[in-house]
């Protein structure tokens, strides 16, 4: 299964929200969805999710424009809600059926969740009565119970706690290997980076950056090398401002090209006392950084 | 069409576990349940024999006024009071009436001219009209007798009986004065109460954000229609509970409600009038709950809900009145009222109180039912595309503009 957004534009009013915005997504595979506040994900998403129309391009499923009777999706929106005063079994059976299940096939897939995420208990419990993160549980069935083809998690790590962060991972990872399409938006990297093989990153209603993040990272110039040694000071005089020192105590040092590498490191570690040298390999966050951070 | 089923089950469910909504059908039902056996309990302490203590009146006359004659034709025109005459003086007569201890006073000042003495004048007191009668009647008789007639002669020229028999070619607005108005103020109550709960359950949906997914997983449309026809029947049924026990109950003690017209005339509304009273009941409801609805959804937090929903409340508050008066007024078919019976707004009501107080064509009627349908389905269908822009907004509550700008858009 692919999904796949084409030359998506949407604009509220005067002001455009997203202007040219494609990116494809596999089954089998997470896909991140990242940018800053206002950088238009969740109009992004909710045109993916059909709430509203985009003013122009499509919406694409295994190369035909997406049927969305369809297909099932599941949505853990970021603003998370329920009704906080119903029963917890009356609501989830009310969204699942919403989603085209028969109250049977959804108690008992609804039943099975609780029971995965350890929250049995709790079934005949109102909502408002539940724990943040045991309310934010709940919200996560709502997006699962229907068996969607298309997992849409929006910040799905906000507000857990450890234990459930990692309960939370084993859901997704199970969803992946089944060959489901999964949707992260987030800004926590560590995540994203954990999970996801593929990237867009949105700034300002633009897609900066889209990619494997295998390739994005490979792709990315390396030209950079990361030192860890005994003395410092003496190659920071030797190579002056190219070279810093890092937050946790190494140093950095920037080549003028990318070719003039090996000479490099085979200098350094001729010439000084080298524990470790190596090519500097960007994190997420880094990218992310770089591509969504030059608007500041 | 699946979810609309889904929708509207789920949302009656909500009206029948909602506490507050089965409270005051409960309460209701008693409070009917009382009147309807009050005429019961109240022979119940009264054994017969024990007679009713009645009101005293008090007649202050002399010799020139004829005491005699005006306690006579006083005890016969007051059947409701216990008709003294005295001499006490007018301060002692105030003082008695202020202490409650006589009803009122009448101090004939003439044989022609008199005052009235009362504590509270009540809007239904008919007192002087009464006594003004009794006293033209003996002067008159008198001047006869004085004027050499017999008093056999007089008698019977004074009590002359005029037979005249009514028949009525239309409708009896007296008789349907009470149903058409307990129609109307009950269709006046059921949609202000209903279409808050409407745009309140709304504006919490969005509020509690339970709308980011609800938005995602079913048609907007589908929410609207199914919101507000669940409210519908949520309605309907509080109505058909209401007043089907308050039916049951007096049948129950009929008997002791003895020849009571106005009850009577209650529940004895003709069959065609409460297809009538069905259709635009229905019709009504829908259209306000509609923009209850989509008001609703504009608003971003709960406490917003009352100042945004303001001026629906006001339209059908005019609409309102503008029947009750002309109800009360006894003209039902003014051209303001004509006008009003064929705009959707307001044509549930006034539509219905003509039918009901006076004769409309088959027609005209049709006209404004169809009217009523087909602006009340168009509504709908806006509503949900407000509601569908509505429910996303967040922050300050759009203006109208806004509003219209994106539906456009959308």
């Amino acid at each position: 299964m692919i999904l796949e957004l084409k030359e998506i534009e949407k604009s509220f009013g005067e002001k455009k929200v997203l202007t040219g915005v494609s990116f494809k997504a596999e089954g089998g595979k997470a896909f991140g969805l990242l940018g800053r506040n206002g950088a238009g994900k969740t109009t992004a998403i909710r045109i993916l999710m059909d709430v509203f129309p985009a003013n122009s391009g499509e919406v694409f499923l295994d190369g035909s424009p997406i049927d969305y009777d369809k297909v099932a999706m599941g949505y853990l929106p970021e603003e998370r809600g329920l009704y906080p005063k119903k029963i917890i079994i009356d609501q989830l059976t009310y969204f699942a059926e919403l989603k085209g299940m028969s109250k049977k096939e959804a108690v008992k897939s609804i039943d099975y969740w609780l029971e995965r995420l350890d929250m049995t208990e709790y079934r005949n419990r109102r909502l408002d009565t539940l724990s943040k993160g045991n309310q934010q549980k709940i919200q996560l069935i709502t997006a699962l119970a229907h068996d969607p083809d298309i997992i849409i998690l929006d910040e799905p790590f906000s507000g857990l706690d450890p234990v459930n962060a990692l309960l939370l991972k084993d859901v997704v990872k199970e969803q992946i290997a089944k060959g489901k399409i999964v949707l992260f938006s987030s800004h926590q990297m560590n995540y994203i980076e954990e999970f996801c093989d593929s990237i867009a990153i949105l700034n300002e209603g633009k897609v900066v950056l889209h990619g494997e993040l295998r390739d994005i990272k490979r792709d990315y110039p390396r030209d950079r090398l990361i030192i860890r040694t005994e003395t410092p000071d003496k190659i920071i005089a030797d190579f002056g401002t190219s070279c810093t020192k890092t937050e946790d105590g190494d140093l950095m040092l920037r080549l003028t090209d990318a070719s003039e590498k090996r000479t490099v490191m085979t200098q350094l570690v001729e010439n000084y006392d080298i524990d470790e040298v190596k090519v500097f390999e960007p994190s997420l966050n880094d990218i992310f950084v770089e591509f969504a951070g030059d608007s500041i | 069409m699946k979810q609309f089923g889904k929708i509207l089950k789920f949302e009656l469910k909500y009206y029948f576990k909602n506490k507050v909504f089965v409270g005051v059908t409960v309460f209701l039902v008693l409070v009917i349940a009382i009147v309807m056996f009050f005429p019961r309990f109240k022979t119940f302490f009264k054994p017969d024999g024990a007679a009713e203590e009645l009101p005293i009146m008090l007649v202050k006359a002399d010799e020139s006024t004829q005491a005699d004659m005006l306690k006579q034709a006083f005890t016969e025109a007051f059947t409701d009071y216990k008709v003294q005459i005295t001499n006490e003086d007018n301060s002692v007569i105030k003082e008695k009436i202020t202490s409650d201890e006589v009803y009122c006073a009448f101090v004939m000042t003439s044989p022609t001219t008199y005052t009235y003495y009362v504590n509270n004048l009540s809007m239904s007191d008919m007192n002087t009209g009464i006594a003004s009668g009794v006293l033209q009647h003996i002067y008159m008789m008198n001047a006869m007798i004085g004027s050499g007639m017999a008093i056999d002669q007089v008698t019977d020229v004074m009590n002359i009986q005029v037979i005249g028999e009514v028949e009525n070619l239309g409708k009896n607005q007296m008789e349907n004065f009470f149903y058409t108005y307990i129609m109307v103020f009950a269709l006046y109550m059921v949609i202000l109460l209903y279409g808050q709960m409407v745009a309140t359950n709304v504006a919490t949906e969005k509020s509690s954000r339970a709308m980011e997914l609800l938005i995602t997983s079913a048609k907007p449309t589908s929410m609207m229609f199914g919101k507000v026809i669940a409210s519908c029947l949520a309605g309907l049924i509080q109505i058909a509970a209401i007043f089907g026990s308050a039916l049951v109950l007096y049948k129950l003690n009929k008997s002791y409600w003895g020849d009571n017209m106005i009850i009577e005339s209650i529940f004895n509304i003709p069959p065609e009038l409460l297809v009538y009273m069905l259709v635009f009941f229905i019709l009504g409801f829908l259209i306000y709950a509609f923009m209850y609805g989509a008001v609703g959804s504009t608003a971003s937090k709960l406490e917003d809900i009352n100042t945004s929903v303001m001026p629906i409340t006001m339209l059908f508050v005019i609409a309102f009145i503008v029947v009750v008066f002309s109800m009360s007024a006894g003209n039902v078919d003014n051209t303001l009222m004509k006008v009003c019976s064929f705009i959707p707004l307001t044509s549930p009501m006034s539509m219905f109180t003509r039918i009901a107080m006076s004769t409309v064509s088959l027609y005209e009627i049709a006209i404004s039912i169809v009217i009523l349908i087909v602006s009340t389905i168009g509504i709908g269908f806006i509503s949900a595309k407000i509601y569908r822009v509505g429910v996303l907004m967040y922050g300050t509550t759009p203006k109208i503009s806004a509003i219209i700008k994106a539906i456009r858009k959308a």
